[in-house]
């Protein structure tokens, strides 16, 4: 496993740097990745990022992998205008929640906050034998099963 | 916090001028909402575009309305009216059982108890449950008496309960069918209730739920039967539900297990002996009318069960032995139906307005737009297709309703933590999706799983269906999809100044080649991915004939999908259902042994699987998905053979085709087909653009395409991740001309139509909509080709 770097380390600097840079150059595009636009909103050439940031990339199937229950997701408040982060519930029937108050302008920004919530939010590594518990043998293991 | 306060649907997706179209609203607060119908030209929201095209239409039903709240009751189950043999007084009932969710989260939807069988309600009657501990019990008016043996979900139980009035003994059974070696022993649980008497009321029996209420609110009327609301859904198998009148002994109780048999007897009565003949109130045998909405009885009284909700049926059975996987072959072992608190067959709501719609009204994509002084909305869409024979146009454009049907109301961002590898950004929802997210009642999609995890295979069109929406993003694409995708095409065809009617799958597939016949040339959505036998058959028919084709998307003609035959009166095409089998991009995956639709008892999956190649319909097939970004094509030398090359006319050969677009911001993106001789592509297949070698790590090749999973699958690595466009002459002057990727139809209205998409599909379109056979191909071009002998140079060097 791809550990999550930690706070202050200069692969998690230069990981977020990279995250951001890609995420602004999205802004406009129809869907979004982590990559570099070479003309900003313009899918045309596309560079850096996941494609070239093995260690970004890893770290982010690593943050995508994880289950429903507590994960951030964008929730857009006014078709256009308005988006907020919340998380998800992991139960069925039991909307998601805001987590935070502020509120996005454009629908890029709240992935990139997202991708440092989760630098916060998630253990160094998982998914080694020390971290084994029950649920492993019962589908509610780290990778998400559809 | 109320996401949507205005909710809606229509009776039907498609009505004929001169028809009626009846629309059922829920207005949950406001007093009052407006309703206008629109022309719904274009729906996407996108800044960079030329936004909302909606345009009002005069029509009687235009106005304002008063609202009123209405609710949808889902969760199936079996039931029938109370009859004198339901009121017994003393009773074993038994069945096996198969829960999903014996235990639920004390936060989930429906926490509680689970109705199995019997006639109870508020502390009068009888009745089999699973209680909110996960144990079996058993209730008789107020008295709870339960085992406390949690019982182990997604396996069999076999589960009786049996009460003598005169001695007061209660006897409950709980039978694992499967011991391990540390289960502790389930004895069964006797109990003495004296001096009780079960206390009737005029209630039905219920099978998987138990009456909650009867209830006179307006709303309830939406329930079945009208007024008596259920509770205590139960998620799972039940199989052989049985009623006895007096309480069997643990050995009847296993005769019983036989169910009715008259062949038992000379006298062919119902009983597997003669004394039991004198107990049976009901035996029912849910592998009798699979592709009904009843659960019959074979008992001698004939209390056939309403199965309300649609329950997903020819499921296996408590005694599948896995040496049959066609229900029709083995009905004995597919005496389960599978019960979900989720499922619903029909909203039922009341009409809540009504259109006649005029004789002379164009055939056009339609929306009943719902407002409220306080900002609440929600939009009706609706098509008015010509009747058969009187076509307004020569272009048809075929609106993918079976697909739409298929995405209904989905869930995957909310329910799939795991649809962000998928989608390779964190989701984002809209207040439809918000709703939904607590409104389960709305149904799932055929892409979800059910509230107890089990698949989804069945979609009503009889709800609000809030993915089918302008103004809606998809989470996998962050832009419009299915229905906002398809209208990017219209929108696109209003720029143009093209006349063009509407028609629906369902159409195509009750109609076949009188439905399309007349029009020279077809045009499709842009993921028609879910399609009925029939309506391929059409289609095939069609450009046999000389029909010109135009596949503007991908994933198309994927999955096996049919119609359930016992909701043909209330309209075409009301419950589609789709079977995950063996391969194919399957959200969940159908069980051994149910493969097999209960609608038509045809195999599901992929119609690939059923030796119908998806390559054939158009020329291309489904080969990788990616939803992050798209991308763009290069024109291929095969572009200038004069076969084709009037298709680029106005467009020079290095130009980059398709680098813009509002889905992905390309042409060529999300879902992706390709050229494939080997899987039905016709040899003489031309490919004229590609986008090889352009996708991102996200796009991956599908799995039907490989035998074991190994690196380099990707975008940026696997040669079939790439979408061809490819054209192909059809017999009589037909053709086809596939676009081959989901997002294409996104580039269209780019720049009001002037790019360079636009005018490649203006030429395809302006040739084939033209009357007569087109314009033979060069003489060169009639030769012997093969399958496999376009790439194997090596081959041909050894002759």
């Amino acid at each position: 496993m791809i550990r999550i770097p930690k706070k202050g380390s200069k692969e998690r600097e230069r990981m977020i740097k990279e995250h951001k840079a890609c995420i602004d150059s999205m802004k406009g595009v129809a869907g979004c990745t982590i990559l570099r636009c070479k003309t900003p909103g313009d899918t045309t050439e596309v560079s850096g990022g996941i494609h070239e940031d093995f260690q970004l990339n890893r770290v982010l199937l690593r943050m995508r992998g994880q289950p429903a229950r507590n994960k951030l997701v964008v929730i857009c408040t006014k078709v256009e205008k308005e988006w907020r982060i919340g998380r998800l519930s992991g139960i069925r029937g039991v909307p998601p929640v805001f987590v935070t108050d502020k509120v996005y302008d454009n629908e890029q920004d709240p992935q990139h906050d997202i991708f440092l919530m989760r630098l916060d939010e998630l253990a160094e590594s998982d998914g080694m034998p020390e971290h084994f518990h029950e649920g492993w043998k019962r589908r509610s293991d780290n990778w998400v099963a559809t | 916090m109320a996401w949507m306060r205005l909710t809606g649907y229509a009776d039907k997706f498609g009505v004929h001028p001169g028809d009626k179209i009846r629309f059922y609203v829920n207005c949950d607060g406001p007093k009052n909402y407006d309703v206008q119908v629109m022309r719904m030209i274009n729906g996407d929201t996108n800044p960079r575009g030329p936004g909302l095209v909606e345009k009002p239409v005069k029509a009687s039903c235009n106005g304002n309305y008063a609202g009123r709240r209405q609710v949808i009751y889902s969760g199936s189950y079996g039931c029938h009216k109370d009859e004198p043999e339901f009121r017994v007084d003393s009773f074993t009932l038994q069945g096996w059982i198969w829960p999903t969710t014996p235990k639920t989260h004390p936060k989930y939807w429906k926490h509680g108890a689970q109705g199995l069988m019997g006639k109870w309600s508020k502390n009068k009657g009888y009745g089999l449950f699973i209680n909110e501990e996960g144990c079996l019990e058993v209730r008789i008016n107020e008295h709870k008496i339960a085992t406390n043996a949690p019982i182990r979900d997604h396996a069999w139980h076999f589960v009786a309960a049996s009460f003598n009035a005169a001695t007061g003994e209660v006897v409950l059974y709980h039978e694992p069918q499967i011991v391990y070696a540390l289960d502790p022993p389930i004895p069964p649980v006797k109990k003495k209730l004296g001096g009780v008497k079960i206390k009737h009321d005029d209630i039905p029996f219920t099978v998987a739920c138990y009456v909650d209420r009867k209830d006179t609110a307006p709303e309830a009327r939406a329930s079945v039967p009208a007024g008596v609301v259920m509770g205590g859904p139960y998620n799972g198998k039940i199989d052989s539900p049985r009623l006895c009148n007096r309480a069997l002994s643990r050995l009847e109780i296993e005769t019983m297990k036989q169910g009715a048999q008259r062949g038992m007897s000379e006298r062919r009565h119902a009983g597997p002996t003669g004394e039991l003949a004198t107990a049976i109130v009901g035996a029912w045998d849910f592998s009798a009318g699979i592709n009904t909405a009843m659960g019959h009885d074979k008992g001698p009284f004939r209390y056939d069960l309403t199965i309300v909700n649609c329950p997903t049926r020819a499921m296996t059975g408590h005694n599948f032995s896995g040496h049959n996987f066609d229900w029709k072959h083995a009905p004995e072992e597919y005496g389960a139906i599978h019960f979900h608190d989720d499922d619903v067959d029909d909203a039922r709501w009341e009409v809540s307005f009504e259109w006649d719609v005029p004789a002379d009204t164009k055939s056009d994509s339609y929306v009943a737009k719902l407002t409220t002084k306080d900002g609440d909305e929600d939009y009706i869409p609706f098509f008015v297709t010509p009747r058969v024979g009187q076509e307004q146009s020569k272009i048809a454009v075929i609106i993918p309703t079976i697909s739409y049907m298929a995405y209904a109301n989905e869930h995957l961002a909310n329910n799939a933590g795991g649809a962000e590898l998928l989608v390779y950004r964190v989701p984002i929802m809209q207040h439809q999706n918000m709703f939904l997210a607590e409104h389960r009642e709305y149904g799932g999609s055929i892409y979800d799983t059910h509230t107890d995890g089990s698949g989804l295979c069945l979609s009503s069109r009889l709800r609000p269906i809030l993915s089918i929406r302008p103004k809606y993003d998809h989470f996998l694409m962050q832009a419009p999809w299915q229905y906002p995708a398809d209208l990017h095409l219209i929108c696109w065809l209003n720029q143009m100044g093209y006349k063009y009617d509407v028609i629906t799958d369902e159409d195509i597939n009750y109609d076949g080649l009188a439905r399309i016949k007349n029009y020279n040339v077809l045009i499709t959505g842009s993921h028609p991915e879910h399609n009925s036998g029939p309506e391929l058959d059409a289609l095939h028919d069609y450009t046999q004939q000389g029909g010109r084709l135009m596949y503007m998307g991908a994933d198309g003609w994927y999955w096996v999908h049919s119609f359930h035959p016992a909701y043909e009166h209330l309209g075409r095409g009301v419950i589609t259902e789709m079977r995950r089998c063996e391969s194919g991009i399957r959200t969940w995956r159908a069980d051994p042994g149910e493969y097999y639709h209960q609608s038509t008892g045809e195999l599901g999956g992929m119609w690939r699987y059923r030796g119908r190649y998806l390559h054939t319909v158009a020329g291309t097939g489904m080969s990788s998905e990616g939803f992050d970004i798209s991308s763009y094509y290069s024109r291929t030398p095969e572009s200038n053979d004069p076969r084709v090359a009037w298709a680029f006319d106005g467009i020079g050969y290095d130009e980059k085709l398709g680098n813009f677009g509002f889905v992905g911001g390309g042409a060529a993106g999300t879902e992706l087909d390709i050229v494939d001789t080997m899987l039905g592509s016709p040899p003489h297949t031309l490919v004229v653009a590609t986008s090889a070698g352009r996708h991102t790590e996200a796009y991956l090749l599908v799995m039907e395409d490989y035998g074991f999973n190994q690196q380099g699958l990707d975008g940026t690595q696997h040669p079939r991740v790439r979408s061809d466009i490819a054209y192909h002459e059809t017999p009589n002057g037909g053709g086809c001309f596939a676009f081959s990727s989901i997002a294409f139809c996104g580039s269209l209205p780019w720049n009001n139509g002037k790019n360079n998409i636009s005018k490649l599909v203006g030429n395809v379109l302006d040739r084939f909509m033209k009357d007569g056979p087109l314009p033979p191909a060069p003489k060169s071009a009639i030769k012997h080709r093969g399958r496999a002998d376009y790439d194997q140079p090596l081959n041909k060097k050894r002759k």
